[in-house]
């Protein structure tokens, strides 16, 4: 391995020496060049959404660029949606909401939604309905989804919803486990991206926990008592701003949980990309015997860390969903004041 | 039930640590956001009042003073309940 990064190391210092300086270019600068002096903006330009699909074709300064539909689904009658050019001059936009226009053109980012739930629904459906006359999975992909799976099932679903109920949110924890997980791996391979990287994905992925969380609640305490919940069982005069309090604490745990994942995604490439950066912000092409085998190890642990971010999205939802399950018993308290109080209390169904 | 602890309360040994943590923190957790979170939505509401209105300071006074007020029963409340259930 050692061996593998002093080689690879010595080759893009070798290819940084060979490439030509400065004052061999008479002609005019080309895309990258320039993107190589802007390293923030090279770094910014790979890691956010994009309406083009950019493929570098290596040791050259050509790229292959597919752009992607753009469309508006106009929101008012007689409004038009179309793609109109950007104030700078780059490419072209659907007009906003403020133009009563819903953007839902494709992205880079949409694109690698995509092709996470292909390959979510095909690796799945590959390994759950293989040989089923076998009740042991042969093969090392097979093993491998098996043990993923039942470790989200025993040690995310069950250990924190509950014997009972933890069973039931499963396909939820494990349909979010291995999307992102995909998501997050496909970001590594050459001309992909990490659709987590991108706040819009995280806000989408912890709105369907915050459904379910609610739907837990209900479920767990019922309707009553979830709304019950929501006054934190003080007198009634206090509800106009009690009410409040309770439904903004609802969004502090989706909140935490589109920042986590979005932030921890994002970072580990601009730290890739920064440390490839250094080479062209210091200027000489040495720096690569540094910055290379840096930019590797941070890559190997991008590999651990795709992992690591799919479990703890998926861990921090159980919870979440087991706090909800659990609110019943919580509510229990709540209902014995409210007899005092004198408002009502379906005291649910207790799960646990 | 009331006399149970949150982080008793499952018959199955079988949740783990964090999750019994988690449970048993939540009425600490809930009573701490509302203490703040009463304070937060007093002066947010009396500030967007003011905005509306033109009343400024008062209903941010006002309404902050309200908002902190009942940030305070509602944590007192919370610690009560708690020590209830302890007993």
């Amino acid at each position: 391995m050692r061996k593998a990064m002093v080689l690879l190391a010595s080759l893009m210092a070798g290819m940084a020496f060979a490439a030509p300086t400065e004052g061999e270019h008479a002609a005019p600068q080309s895309h990258l060049e320039k993107e190589e002096q802007d390293v923030a903006g090279y770094i910014l330009h790979h890691v956010s959404d994009s309406n083009e699909y950019e493929f570098e074709i290596p040791l050259s300064d050509n790229h292959i660029s597919i752009h992607l539909p753009q469309f508006g689904i106009p929101l008012r009658a007689g409004v038009s949606c179309e793609p109109r050019p950007t104030p700078d001059g780059h490419g072209k936009a659907v007009p906003g909401w403020s133009e009563g226009c819903l953007d839902l053109s494709i992205t880079k980012h949409t694109v690698m939604m995509w092709l996470a739930a292909v390959l979510l629904i095909g690796s799945l459906l590959l390994f759950s309905n293989r040989d089923k006359s076998k009740l042991v999975p042969r093969g090392a992909s097979a093993n491998l989804f098996e043990m993923l799976v039942l470790f989200v099932r025993d040690e995310l679903a069950i250990k924190n919803i509950g014997k009972e109920e933890g069973p039931r949110y499963t396909p939820y924890l494990l349909t979010a486990f291995f999307f992102i997980l995909f998501m997050n791996l496909l970001g590594l391979f050459p001309w992909m991206a990490t659709a987590t990287g991108n706040i819009g994905v995280t806000v989408a992925l912890a709105v369907c926990t915050f459904v379910l969380t609610q739907i837990a609640g209900i479920r767990a305490a019922g309707l009553g008592g979830y709304l019950a919940h929501l006054t934190g069982g003080v007198a009634p005069w206090l509800w106009p701003i009690m009410i409040p309090v309770e439904v903004l604490g609802l969004f502090t745990k989706p909140f935490a949980l589109t920042i986590r994942l979005f932030a921890n995604m994002l970072a580990g490439h601009i730290v890739i990309f920064f440390l490839l950066g250094l080479i062209f912000m210091l200027g000489h092409p040495a720096v690569a015997l540094v910055s290379v085998p840096f930019a590797m190890g941070i890559y190997l642990l991008e590999l651990f860390v795709a992992f690591v971010q799919a479990y703890v999205f998926t861990m921090l939802s159980a919870l979440f969903i087991g706090m909800g399950v659990a609110m019943a018993h919580h509510h229990d308290d709540h209902g014995a004041e409210g007899k005092e109080l004198g408002h009502s209390h379906d005291h649910g169904r207790a799960h646990m | 039930m009331a006399e149970k602890e949150p982080g008793k309360e499952t018959k199955d040994g079988e949740l783990s640590e964090t999750a019994r943590q988690m449970r048993a923190a939540e009425p600490y957790i809930a009573a701490v956001w509302k203490l703040v979170g009463g304070a937060v939505v007093g002066v947010l509401g009396g500030y967007f009042l003011d905005k509306g209105l033109g009343t400024g300071p008062w209903g941010m006074l006002g309404l902050s003073l309200v908002g902190i007020s009942a940030g305070f029963y509602g944590f007192l409340h919370e610690m009560a309940r708690l020590g209830k259930r302890k007993q």
